[in-house]
């Protein structure tokens, strides 16, 4: 007999013994894929518009190749790491017992075979279910036209991506199995390296967010607070990163449907690899007596303690500290990080001794752990490394990008493809696109911020808090407070980002914040809009002025002209003319598809001194400058944000006279205008809002403020 | 051949084996005594390839055994608790091990099941202990292998069936190259079918040695003399072991020769004189009490 036919033989025999374990997984992927597929096309058949509306699939056959084998992939991985797990820990689960191993280790055969024959038995007990559900789903789709021949590729794709997350899962899995020597502990093994990447990577950020005041994360992949500079040695960040939907930085990102990343299979190929081997290795190396032992490598212990009671101490520690009040917050993550630490390093030793007597021992470890763990308190809390005061030197900077937060242009949405909308935030499209060189005040602004060091205090409220000077006086203060993220690209190719709090009360803050605002590359780098890469066609023009919204449409022309008569005007505009004059209107680039109208731009603000913007929307049908008089209103309603808060709207007060409803008219501004550069100005009231009601529909929907300086003797005081 | 020689197997702090030196012959059947953790079941795991010796070495025909695949090809190992697969039958356990060892005789197999009356369809979960024990005899038999290693196999064993599995035994020395090694806690047990004992204790081999040369060259005798002189006289040229004197009989065990024994004896006259046969257990107990143990206290 060859070796070769013994090691099918023994695969056979693997599966045959393990019988249960294809047959959970095959039922596991029947409810999933035809079940759902089956549902999934009903569903459509019945209510196409909701697919339209939500994924922006016009075809049944387009929706299963780029949704159901493509994005939902997402959703399926769980359940191959589930079919992942399973076979892993039933697979090798023979070397937590001795009279399995006092079997398969006499009999003759290496162990490489055994290892080996194992291996692949678990990938087949996957994969031969999986790809006979996949090629059924196939059948079903084609039976119900929603299958082409170019969704032969997609389909592939689809099934070597799913045997990819099921290896490198997989692998792990074993390599937990062989590292341990008992049941429980192989499982809680499994789901830490499963893991572990994710929790230490959501650690850092909690730790990051929570002790920097100067802590941002920008990038084309941040999710749940993850940077893209994630450590995805464990499958879930891989997973997480293969899955996440990038923020799509540029035109041609943004076209494509996202489903996965592909080209991050090579990773998962590799991961595979490695840690197949590196399990196989772990294997060789395990003696046969390590059966029963929680932990089968007596050297790993220690290191296993270490990484697991730091982490999970810090992790208990965080949440402590964010369900107990403001004021008390820091006391009761050292109190939740001394505690969990404890019962961590009890529980680690009751685990690996089996025995309650056990937390007595190793005590040299128990202060190597209590040092460490202190450690990176103490450099975290009293940011012992610098982190908040780092400003990089003009010599290592290559550029700067500079995004002032709440002040327009806002958060964009694309229509850049047949699937729909694309989401820009403000934040990432500058960092990504801005390059600052030569301004002195943007490293200036940088310094003062981080010597500064100003940060929000918050209070925890209770009835009262309002009279409490120290309370008016911080409110007050920081009422002036704004956020302004720094992206240093630096000489040596990394980019760091800071996000610095400002006092915008402050004047050598504001003119150095106009320096920056009024530069040119920072205008042309804070939106897509004047970026020839973004090459929107848009539907229509959505014109607002004080009292009246209109959707013009343009021909290509007609929006060609009008967005470069804006962008001329836009970078004309200067911070000053933003904190102290009054806007006239706003206008937003839009699509449309379906009846489904999506702006594109948001409101872009028209100032007074925007005359040729101005013109030309008067010219293309719509008076930026038209004012209402009191004739066109029936009444207007005043409330006040107290009246909201407390007593309901029974003290709103209604004006049904003219000559108090003019009075009132000629002193508001729409919430339409003022938005976008609120915080930057004095000039509104906030205290009120002010509901006006037109005899005739004219498309505003939106309240009113008072300005300041005009707020009419008849309005109650507050 | 097998050749152990200072072969050590430490767990964690404890020594299972230290510093073991054992030579098993081909074609005899060994039996390795001990109490319960004197190191029996870790030495027969070394052997069978399970476990890797510390230091030391173990050779099979003069070649290492772990990770050995062509090696283990001539072992059956049967350890102390038996695996069988989950709703395995009989006869799947011989397919099993029939994938693994080319010369798995099938029919034979199917043969002796008849025999010892082991259906060969029954789940072997529904088995009792005594016939799992005789399952993984029959199983250990039919591999047709040089070797055959059994951690307590006859424990749980009825006296019929312990008596049958010995004639196998001898059929099998008696037809080909065969040798079992049997390691157990019951002198009794290996009394009648070991060739060769090696005993162990605390991890060490106290001793080695082929039975019948011990029952040979240790005896039991029970002796009057006419009077105290002749007494004196004739026992001074004993090399006893260990004597007794119960009013006037003696009992004495002396090594030497049944004859040589009688004819110092019997030349002073005795009024009384016999031999008579020691049991494995009394050759040990008296062999290893002349090594300074008491063996009663590690034995029983």
């Amino acid at each position: 007999m060859t070796s070769r036919n013994l090691f099918f033989k023994m695969v056979r025999q693997d599966i045959r013994r393990r019988m249960w374990c294809p047959v959970l997984i095959a039922i596991a992927y029947f409810l999933c894929l035809e079940v759902r597929l089956l549902m999934e096309i009903d569903r459509y058949g019945k209510e196409a518009g909701r697919y339209f509306y939500d994924r922006g699939f016009y075809d049944i056959a387009v929706f299963v190749r780029e949704y159901f084998f493509g994005r939902d992939a997402a959703m399926m991985s769980i359940v191959t790491c589930a079919a992942a797990f399973l076979c892993g820990i039933s697979g090798y689960a023979y070397l937590h017992s001795r009279t399995q191993l006092d079997t398969y280790h006499s009999l003759p055969v290496s162990r490489k075979q055994i290892f080996w024959s194992r291996y692949v038995s678990g990938i087949l007990q996957f994969f031969l279910p999986f790809v006979i559900h996949m090629l059924i789903c196939a059948g079903i789709a084609a039976g119900r036209d929603a299958f082409f021949i170019e969704t032969v590729p997609v389909l592939v794709s689809y099934i070597v991506l799913h045997l990819l997350i099921f290896a490198v899962s997989y692998a792990v899995t074993v390599s937990a199995v062989v590292l341990t020597g008992n049941i429980i502990v192989s499982i809680l093994g499994a789901a830490v390296l499963l893991a572990y990447s994710t929790v230490v990577d959501v650690l850092a950020n909690l730790l990051s967010d929570r002790f920097f005041d100067t802590y941002i994360v920008y990038g084309n992949r941040t999710y749940a607070g993850i940077s893209e500079k994630i450590w995805c040695f464990s499958p879930l960040s891989m997973l997480l990163k293969l899955f996440s939907r990038p923020n799509s930085l540029t035109m041609e990102e943004a076209k494509e449907f996202y489903k996965y990343d592909a080209s991050y299979m090579w990773v998962l190929a590799a991961a595979a690899v490695a840690y197949s081997l590196a399990a196989y290795f772990l294997y060789l190396k395990r003696a046969t007596e390590a059966a029963g032992r929680p932990i089968a490598f007596g050297a790993a212990e220690p290191v296993i303690k270490t990484m697991i009671v730091i982490p999970v101490s810090f992790l208990a520690a965080v949440f402590l500290g964010m369900i107990s009040p403001e004021s008390a917050s820091g006391s009761w993550f050292l109190f939740g990080l001394a505690f969990s630490f404890v019962v961590l390093c009890i529980l680690m030793e009751i685990i690996f001794r089996l025995d309650i007597r056990g937390i007595f021992m190793h005590k040299k470890q128990f202060l190597f752990n209590a040092a460490c763990t202190a450690l990176i308190y103490i450099v975290f809390r009293y940011d012992v490394l610098g982190y908040d005061l780092y400003v990089p030197a003009d010599q290592q900077l290559q550029s700067c990008a500079v995004s002032i937060h709440d002040l327009m242009p806002l958060p964009q949405r694309a229509d850049v493809s047949e699937f729909g909308s694309h989401y820009l935030g403000e934040g990432e499209y500058r960092m990504a696109h801005m390059e600052m060189q030569g301004n002195p005040s943007v490293m200036e602004l940088a310094r003062k911020a981080a010597k500064e060091q100003l940060t929000y205090r918050y209070f925890d409220h209770y009835e009262g808090i309002e009279t409490v000077p120290e309370y008016i006086e911080t409110m007050n203060r920081q009422k002036y407070y704004e956020p302004v993220s720094f992206g240093y690209k630096l000489q040596n190719g990394k980019t760091v980002y800071r996000k610095y709090i400002i006092d915008i009360a402050d004047p050598e803050t504001i003119r150095l914040l106009a320096d920056i605002f009024e530069d040119p590359e920072y205008k042309l780098g804070s939106t897509p809009l004047f970026d020839a890469d973004w090459d929107i066609a848009f539907d229509c023009v959505r014109c607002e002025n004080n009292f009246k919204a209109a959707k013009i449409d343009l021909t290509p022309e007609m929006q060609a002209e009008l967005v470069e008569t804006y962008r001329k005007e836009y970078m004309e505009l200067t911070l000053d003319t933003v904190m102290h004059k009054i806007p006239v209107g706003t206008i937003d680039f839009r699509t449309e598809r379906d009846h489904v109208s999506s702006s594109y731009s948001d409101e872009m603000i028209v100032y007074p001194q925007f005359t040729g913007t101005i013109a030309l929307l008067r010219e293309y049908g719509f008076d930026m400058e038209e004012k209402l008089t009191a004739e066109d209103v029936g009444s207007v309603i005043l409330r006040t944000h107290a009246s909201h808060a407390s007593e309901g709207e029974n003290d709103a007060v209604e004006y049904t006279d003219k000559e108090q409803i003019q009075q009132i008219l000629d002193s508001i501004v729409s919430d339409g205008l003022v938005n976008p550069v609120i915080r930057f100005t004095d000039l509104y009231d906030e205290r009120y809002d002010i509901d006006v009601q037109y005899n005739a529909e004219n498309g505003i929907k939106y309240y009113y403020r008072f300005l300041r300086s005009k707020l009419p003797d008849f309005v109650p005081a507050f | 051949m097998i050749t152990a020689a200072n072969v050590k197997k430490h767990f964690g702090e404890i020594a299972a084996v230290n510093d073991v030196t054992v030579t098993i012959r081909n074609g005899e059947v060994f039996g390795l005594i001990g109490t319960n953790g004197a190191g029996k079941s870790t030495f027969l795991r070394m052997v069978s390839g399970v476990l890797k010796p510390d230091s030391g070495t173990i050779l099979v025909d003069e070649r290492p055994v772990y990770e050995n695949p062509k090696v283990k090809a001539d072992i059956f190992y049967i350890s102390d608790d038996q695996y069988f697969l989950p709703n395995a039958t009989p006869k799947d356990m011989a397919g099993f091990y029939r994938d693994y060892y080319v010369s798995f005789d099938m029919v034979r197999f199917e043969d002796m099941l008849g025999s010892f009356q082991l259906e060969p369809d029954r789940k072997i979960n529904t088995f009792s202990k005594g016939m799992k024990k005789q399952l993984s005899v029959l199983l250990g038999i039919c591999a047709n292998t040089r070797y055959l290693f059994c951690d307590e196999t006859f424990d749980g064993l009825d006296p019929v069936m312990r008596q049958a599995v010995k004639s196998v035994f001898a059929g099998e020395l008696a037809g080909r190259d065969f040798t079992p090694v049997i390691a157990s806690h019951n002198l009794r047990e290996l009394e009648d079918i070991c060739d060769c004992v090696g005993i162990l204790h605390q991890g060490g081999v106290l001793m080695q040695k082929d039975l019948e040369e011990m029952k040979l060259n240790i005896h039991n005798i029970q002796c009057v003399f006419q009077n105290t002189q002749e007494e004196q006289a004739a026992l001074g040229l004993l090399e006893i072991v260990k004597a007794e004197r119960r009013g006037t009989l003696n009992i004495i065990t002396a090594r030497g020769s049944e004859r040589e024994i009688m004819g110092k004896i019997n030349s002073f006259s005795p009024v009384f004189a016999e031999i008579l046969p020691l049991t494995l257990e009394e050759i040990f107990i008296s062999e290893t009490e002349v090594v300074g143990y008491d063996i009663k206290k590690l034995i029983f």
